[in-house]
């Protein structure tokens, strides 16, 4: 497993309290539930969201695969190009770890492999018109 | 009652033991061990995570494809208690128990044979290279070149009585 060698910088200050960073409350979406979100259905609906003042941009502009909002069109095209947003999609294109491979890494049937999946970035609203 | 199996590293979960996370999806996910539930909260990859059985399996290190592995399975169909199977089912299971044992423990000998073999190929090649620090590169030539010259000498000597 790769595990990057710088330590510290000046964003590291934020990585210091782990145990408050796992909480359950503060949970992000794992792998398998960003899959779900992808199937088209899903997909399309959580693109294009009802105005809510609530959430970050008003919903708006949600970045599928990272399950992220952004505040607008622009911050969202960033993100698009960043490392995180890349590295995200690397992680999906595999197929999600389930518990019956679990089961069936415990002896309990053969071992299947995984498969790949195609993954690319969403398209945004002007490329689409 | 049943012995569930591990989310993370497969290892079985005995009732009363290790914890349960419900996800807000409904999803259930067992952890034989708060080792197994930190790794889960770090969103670590089993499949990548070294000691797991879903690593050993993913990467060859253990035997993958087998019929003796289909034994064992969730069964959801209750049985009603019979003397005689429960018995039989028994005696079955520490057979296949054996077999499986048997079988494991070859497919890894064999996948240990290819090491060996690569030592040997590595090693022949490091004296090879390094031949130079045993043996000196021209040790044994002076008397070849001694028997050459000899044997030039005497053909000129030979040459020179016929003229």
């Amino acid at each position: 497993m790769g595990k990057s060698k710088q330590i510290g910088n000046h964003n590291s200050d934020r990585h210091k309290n782990i145990a408050r960073k796992w909480k359950t409350k503060r949970r992000t979406k794992d792998l398998d539930q960003i899959h779900t979100d992808m199937k088209p259905e899903t997909a399309t609906k959580l693109l294009h969201q009802e105005v809510d003042f609530d959430v970050t941009g008003c919903a708006q502009h949600y970045c599928l695969h990272c399950a992220r909002y952004f505040v607008d069109m622009r911050s969202l095209k960033e993100h698009f190009k960043t490392k995180i947003h890349k590295k995200q999609l690397k992680l999906l294109r595999e197929e999600p770890y389930t518990q019956a491979e679990a089961e069936r890494a415990a002896g309990m049937g053969s071992y299947v492999a995984h498969k790949k999946v195609e993954v690319q970035t969403q398209p945004t609203e002007e490329e689409m018109d | 009652m049943r012995i569930e199996k591990c989310y993370f590293c497969s290892g079985p979960v005995y009732p009363g033991h290790g914890n349960m996370f419900v996800r807000n999806d409904c999803k259930v996910f067992r952890f034989c061990k708060s080792k197994c539930h930190k790794n889960f909260k770090k969103k670590r990859n089993p499949r990548k995570t070294r000691w797991t059985k879903a690593f050993r399996k993913a990467a060859g290190k253990e035997l993958t494809v087998d019929n003796a592995l289909e034994f064992e399975k969730r069964r959801n169909i209750p049985l009603k208690y019979q003397r005689e199977l429960w018995g039989k089912t028994v005696e079955a299971m520490k057979k296949v128990e054996e077999i499986k044992q048997k079988r494991q423990a070859r497919f890894i000998i064999n996948r240990l044979k290819k090491g060996k073999l690569l030592d040997k190929e590595e090693a022949i090649v490091e004296v090879k290279k390094n031949i130079h620090l045993i043996k000196a590169p021209h040790a044994g030539k002076p008397k070849q070149m001694e028997e050459k010259m000899v044997q030039k000498l005497q053909e000129d000597v030979e040459m020179a009585d016929n003229i």
